[in-house]
């Protein structure tokens, strides 16, 4: 209360941090009260005391801004909104931890499908390497695969290889169509 | 990791505890605890940051991760005091971050020269301005201190707890924001 008065130093001891006032001028401060008419013995004090005039220059300043703050945050959000976006994030982000390992699935497969066609890519280059010309490549895998591939001149050769490529290129396409529902 | 689709929320949303589960308060509580104290925080925030814009996105921050935090709250103050615990960190993580084009506080009040009404908005502006100016001449967590002893009110103690430091020394720490602010204060007067 201001009523109880006790007496500071006119001048701080230089070192000193506080003075026994500082609650009474934030109190009248916050009551309006710290002028020459409401109380002149604690206007007079903070007038001299270092201490308390610093702390009466930023308290009065801080508490008139954190009002103005305050009216200004007129457009706040309703509770009922900031709850609700609060649920539909929940809800998001607990979806999100209980399709994370499907995802981790979707990424091992699609590795697999960049794995095999890497693996195939090799293979056929070496084979391509071997042969001077694709028509030797053909005729080489049909000498050794026998009767699984006689028959098929070059033309038909490049159909497959075609075909192949197709399906690598589609299979994660088909992959992602099958698992992602959206 | 991909988006969470429409399917699969409303899939899990059977499934989905309730609300009240999920956040530590029932929305009624949670109601009465944000008409309280959604002014005051959204005060500091944007006091904080500079950033009246801003200030709208830290506010749903800081009462989501209020909501989702595991506290037990003794008392309604330590609650308020988490809430504000929250704010501080939130505003630590946006000062690190490099700024872009805010919404300044305080400066684009219109001013009609005839109006006396006018003349004050225009003085109390001008004082929010000198005021925003000198605070960022200051440490941000010297700022934080000023803000939360003389705008808000708060106990050295909850200081201590809002910012993480130990109670006996916000009285000198105090003491020395509150006279670099003074000072720079009295010089932006002359």
């Amino acid at each position: 209360m201001i009523s109880e008065r006790r007496e500071a130093p006119a001048f701080q001891a230089s070192g000193a941090i506080e003075c026994p006032r500082e609650a009474d001028v934030l109190e009248a401060i916050a009551f309006g009260r710290l002028t020459d008419a409401s109380d002149p013995e604690l206007a007079a004090h903070a007038a001299r005391c270092s201490i308390c005039r610093d702390l009466a220059d930023v308290a009065r300043a801080l508490r008139a801004d954190c009002e103005t703050a305050i009216h200004d945050a007129h457009a706040l959000p309703t509770a009922g909104m900031v709850w609700w976006r609060a649920t539909i994030r929940a809800r998001a982000e607990a979806a999100q931890t209980v399709m994370q390992p499907i995802t981790v699935l979707q990424g091992i497969a699609g590795a697999c499908v960049a794995g095999a066609t890497a693996a195939l890519a090799t293979v056929a280059w070496r084979f391509a390497d071997a042969s001077a010309r694709l028509g030797d490549l053909v005729s080489y895998v049909a000498s050794e695969r026998g009767t699984l591939v006689s028959g098929f001149g070059f033309e038909h050769a490049l159909l497959v290889l075609v075909g192949l490529a197709a399906c690598l290129v589609l299979a994660p396409l088909a992959l992602y169509i099958t698992l992602a529902d959206d | 990791m991909r988006d969470v689709t429409f399917s699969e929320l409303g899939r899990l949303d059977a499934d989905a505890p309730a609300a009240e589960d999920t956040f530590q308060m029932d929305e009624d509580a949670f109601r009465v605890f944000y008409d309280r104290t959604a002014r005051p925080v959204w005060a500091y925030l944007s006091r904080m940051t500079g950033d009246a814009r801003l200030a709208d996105d830290l506010l749903q921050e800081a009462y989501y991760r209020f909501l989702r935090a595991r506290v037990t709250y003794e008392t309604d103050a330590h609650r308020r005091n988490y809430l504000f615990r929250i704010a501080t960190n939130l505003v630590r993580d946006e000062r690190r971050r490099p700024r872009v084009a805010s919404t300044p506080i305080g400066g684009d009040e219109a001013v009609d020269r005839a109006d006396p009404r006018s003349i004050d908005l225009a003085a109390a502006a001008a004082r929010r301005m000198d005021l925003g100016r000198a605070m960022t001449r200051l440490k941000p967590r010297e700022r934080d201190l000023l803000w939360l002893a003389y705008a808000q009110g708060s106990s050295h103690q909850e200081i201590a707890d809002t910012l993480g430091l130990k109670r006996s020394s916000i009285k000198l720490l105090l003491y020395r924001a509150r006279r670099r602010l003074a000072a720079v204060l009295r010089e932006g007067e002359r």
